[in-house]
């Protein structure tokens, strides 16, 4: 189902690119739980806010003999607990099917493209070994992470001083980088265009300067771009 | 007291539980020695709480005891306060200052002193209660 | 043991400063702990409407970055380690003695000492603002390695560490002193069972304290001889393990800064429906499975790190739902049938109860590691938890003083001002923390001295800043109603609400030794309202008015 979802927004390009096992796309993965989530809260917060209300309104102002004394109902207690168990049983089935496509299922996948984030204080640098490009943002430049849309990308999430985190709003996704470990995050951008990213973990004084943007091209495109980067060693980024 | 050490008990049990499921699931060694310490820590205090008093394990609701048991209570304690800054100003001079740490550890004798002398003042003022004469200074020597 | 146990005074009360700093009545302890934290509320309240001033618009420099990062370190760590979590133990040091019949408090010279061991803390910590360096600026879980000494250099950030070693210390001592009253000194009569709502609530915090407190001193302990150039937390190992051990105190915490609040709305509202709280059994057992749940979820902090186990935290995170729902269904059960006034005690109650709603289930939301992965770090989460520590526990925390004022300072809060600062607060509140959902799914991060110029951006925070200054008229309405009825009193009377629980059974504010007439007789949760409701049957009843000052209904002499 989601690698038809992903599939299906942005054509024929990603098609030939398309492992068979089928992408995950976290974007997509957020908003199927959020959509299954949200709904639920607000119908909570409605049916609670108008019980209190109405309960207010209905029992105002009469005088404290007239109020009622019972105060115990167990078999009824246990009952919405039970009720209550089946709704979080529900949430987490949701939850820890659409974590394990996350997680585990995209991580099984092998990635079209590896790029190694390297996060230090408050500099990004996003290496393509495969290509033997290197970009960078922060005080050596403002270079956009480019990405082709349609494929597999490996993230490779490294740093070099404190933790960081990798972050763009746009797939829904986040992922701490944290010294003395590679952490990978298997994500798949199923729009081109330009995205922010950021480094969402606090992580010093300019803390709120270190972003970066995306750039989702098609894959064919991607690989006309990596070409170019590849013949004029960077410069043209 | 009656029952007191029941729910601190029934507490670690569920405790217990929750830190079972997470060696199952996790393994993570950190994780369990944090949970194993928590329940260790509340298993204590209702081992304390039995031990001071067999009846705290029992249910049923406190009994007014057959004879008035007497308990002397400080107003106020100087050494109480003086132990506490003693400490602070330790720690502070650890960081900031390192003559707060003699000063601090000054502060602590002296507290320790003053407890002493208050802990004399509460056992005398309690006989001298039991044996039926009126306290020094009568604040509240009698409660209902 | 209270009316049983006579005490002798030992040695003699000193008045004025000295014998306010020093005695080691519950009472005074927990009024001065309360007192020195709400002075730390409005030190963190003038941080926030200076990061909110920053925040007002896209690209506005009104502090540096430097100062922008010890604000949000500083409100953050004063909130917690020295507004909501004393002020929770300053309630439950003030009234849990009341509450089960008891003189005193167990071990007082220890909880004396607790006091001055926080505030100590708390000053220690607030000194770092006038070190070169500034005060501490990593965050108020200040991981490491950015909180090392490498990253973070100076004394500021050292006196932060010692502060909060000394914070946690105190309140973990209080916690203890209040589980020792609970257990050792219940009246004759109050079994387990028999002890109100607010007692429960606190004996769940106080055990929760005494279990998880002691690793966050271990961690800052560690933090500390880090900072002094041991090596303590070494590589990636290093930093997952000190994110177990802080939110290993850092998520109970929280429920410590909840649970008693939610006893003093839930008593706000039995009291002001004039009917016992629905329920008691069940809420018993869901208090103490919500303790024990709320122990076993800290590392839904940590879903990002790739280093624990999110299955298993996503659960226990999402199964808080039961308990939680428990505690609503009694809410509106309480109501039904109910004779209410809507006294600004329940109008605070009960916003704390709804408005507490939207943080809980935005924590069943941030608790779904697929939707973490984008909430955390974001506004979402400073939605979140603003809606369950603001519009939550300081609302719990205000319906508590409208209720209590009248026992402790034996005159009322005026209830149009009160109402007054009802409806600010109640409109600042939702001004200041709602868009914040809307502005983190939209990709702000938190903890940002600046952000970009997103369509929207400007307006929602523009917004958010008029509503922490409406929060801010909000608080000194508050102000101006305290001073007002202390200085022209409303006499309040022993019990001007018709309470149900023993410290509406004694003088206002009570004696040295908190009861001085034999004490009702303890035959439910609410033994007030036992006796009014039996006089009424029996239609021998000494009619108060609702509303009116008096001694207690209760036959004095010969209770059955």
């Amino acid at each position: 189902m989601d690698a038809g979802l992903s599939l299906s927004s942005h054509g024929a390009a990603s098609l030939l690119h398309a492992t068979p096992s089928g992408l995950i796309d976290t974007r997509s993965q957020y908003q199927h739980v959020f959509d299954i989530y949200v709904p639920i809260a607000i119908g909570v917060f409605a049916l609670f806010v108008l019980a209190t209300l109405l309960a207010v309104i209905i029992y105002r102002r009469r005088p404290p003999e007239r109020a009622a004394r019972w105060y115990e109902h167990d078999r009824l207690e246990a009952g919405y607990a039970l009720l209550l168990s089946c709704v979080v049983a529900f949430l987490l089935y949701i939850t820890l099917t659409a974590e394990h496509r996350v997680d585990t299922v995209s991580a099984r996948e092998r990635p079209q493209l590896v790029v190694n984030v390297t996060g230090s204080k408050w500099e990004w640098h996003f290496n393509y070994p495969a290509y033997g490009i290197d970009l960078y943002t922060g005080t050596v430049g403002h270079q956009d992470l480019v990405v082709p849309t349609g494929e597999t990308v490996r993230f490779r999430l490294a740093s070099l001083d404190v933790i960081h985190a990798f972050w763009v709003p746009q797939l829904r996704y986040k992922h701490d980088l944290i010294p003395g470990s590679i952490q990978n995050s298997t994500l798949t951008f199923s729009r081109s265009g330009l995205f922010a990213g950021q480094c969402a973990e606090f992580c010093g004084l300019f803390h709120s300067t270190m972003v970066f943007n995306v750039r989702a091209l098609s894959a064919a495109e991607f690989t006309a771009w990596a070409q170019r980067q590849q013949a004029t060693g960077g410069a043209g980024a | 007291m009656r029952g007191g050490a029941i729910p601190v008990l029934a507490w670690a049990c569920l405790l217990a539980v929750l830190m079972t499921g997470n060696a199952v699931w996790t393994g993570d060694a950190i994780q369990i020695g944090e949970y194993g310490f928590a329940v260790l820590t509340i298993v204590l205090v209702a081992a304390a709480l039995v031990r001071a008093d067999r009846t705290a394990i029992r249910r049923g609701a406190p009994e007014a005891p057959s004879r008035p048991r007497v308990e002397a209570s400080p107003d106020l304690s100087f050494a109480a306060v003086l132990a506490a800054i003693a400490l602070a100003s330790i720690l502070f001079g650890l960081t900031w200052a390192y003559f707060l740490v003699y000063f601090g550890a000054g502060l602590l004798i002296m507290s320790l002193g003053r407890l002493a002398l208050e802990l004399q003042a509460a056992r005398a003022s309690r006989e001298r209660f039991e044996r039926g004469s009126p306290p020094e200074r009568p604040e509240r020597e009698r409660l209902p | 043991m209270s009316a049983t146990a006579p005490s002798v005074s030992t040695v003699s009360r000193a008045s004025g400063l000295f014998g306010a700093a020093a005695s080691t009545d519950h009472k005074r302890i927990g009024l001065n702990m309360g007192l020195a934290s709400l002075l730390f509320f409005l030190g963190a309240g003038v941080m926030a409407l200076l990061m909110r001033t920053q925040l007002a618009q896209p690209h506005v420099r009104f502090v540096s970055d430097q100062t922008y990062n010890e604000l949000f370190t500083m409100h953050g760590s004063t909130m917690i380690f020295l507004f909501v979590t004393p002020m929770a133990m300053a309630l439950a040091t003030y009234l849990v003695p009341l509450q089960i019949g008891a003189s005193s408090i167990s071990a007082p010279r220890l909880a004396l000492s607790a006091f001055w061991i926080w505030l100590s803390g708390g000053i220690i910590m607030q000194l770092g603002w006038l070190t070169e360096e500034g005060a501490g600026r990593s965050g108020w879980f200040a991981y490491v390695p950015l909180s090392n000494s490498a990253n973070t250099p100076g004394v500021g950030q050292d006196l932060w560490t010692v502060g909060v070693i000394l914070a946690a210390g105190g309140l973990t001592i209080i916690g203890g002193c209040v589980l020792a009253t609970i257990a050792r000194r219940r009246a004759p009569g109050m079994s387990m069972m028999r002890m109100p709502v607010f007692t429960w609530t606190g004996l769940v915090s106080v055990l929760m304290v005494v279990g998880s407190f002691p690793v966050v001193i271990l961690a800052m302990s560690l933090l500390y001889a880090e900072r002094l150039g041991a090596r303590v937390f070494i590589g990636y190992s290093g930093a997952i393990d000190y994110q177990d051990l802080f939110w290993f105190f850092g998520h109970p915490v929280v429920y410590v800064m909840f649970f008693p609040f939610l006893g003093a709305a839930a008593e706000a509202i039995a009291v002001n429906a004039h009917k016992r709280w629905f329920g008691y059994a069940a809420f018993v057992a869901s208090m103490l499975a919500f303790a024990a749940l709320s122990m076993s979820v800290w590392s839904h902090h940590m879903f990002t790190t790739g280093g624990v186990t999110n299955q298993y935290f996503a659960t226990t995170s999402t199964a808080l739902a039961v308990p939680a729902g428990i505690e609503y269904f009694d809410m509106v059960a309480t109501l039904i049938g109910g004779a209410i006034l809507l006294r600004t005690s329940m109008l605070f109650a009960l916003g704390f109860f709804l408005q507490f709603l939207i943080g809980g289930l935005s924590g069943i939301f941030v608790a779904s590691p697929v939707l973490d992965y984008h909430a955390e770090d974001s506004y979402i989460v400073v939605g979140h938890f603003h809606y369950t520590l603001f519009a939550g526990s300081v609302f719990g925390f205000f319906a508590g003083v409208y209720h209590w004022f009248p026992k402790v300072t034996g005159a009322r809060l005026r209830e149009g001002l009160g109402k007054l600062h009802f409806v600010l607060l109640l409109v600042g509140t939702n001004m200041t923390f709602l868009p914040m959902f809307f502005l983190g799914n939209d990709g702000m991060p938190r903890r940002i001295a600046e952000y970009p110029n997103h369509p929207g951006w400007g307006t929602l925070n523009l917004l958010e800043t008029v509503g922490a200054g409406v929060i801010a008229l909000g608080v000194l309405a508050f102000l101006v109603n305290v001073v007002v009825s202390l200085r022209n009193r409303e006499v309040a009377g022993e019990d001007p609400w018709l309470g149900h629980t023993l410290e509406w059974a004694t003088s206002s504010p009570p004696p040295r030794h908190n009861f001085e007439r034999p004490l009702p007789p303890i035959t439910s949760y609410a033994p007030l309202l036992d006796l009014r409701e039996r006089a009424q049957r029996d239609a021998s009843a000494v009619r108060v008015p609702a509303g009116r000052g008096g001694r207690g209904p209760w036959p004095q002499e010969g209770a059955p």
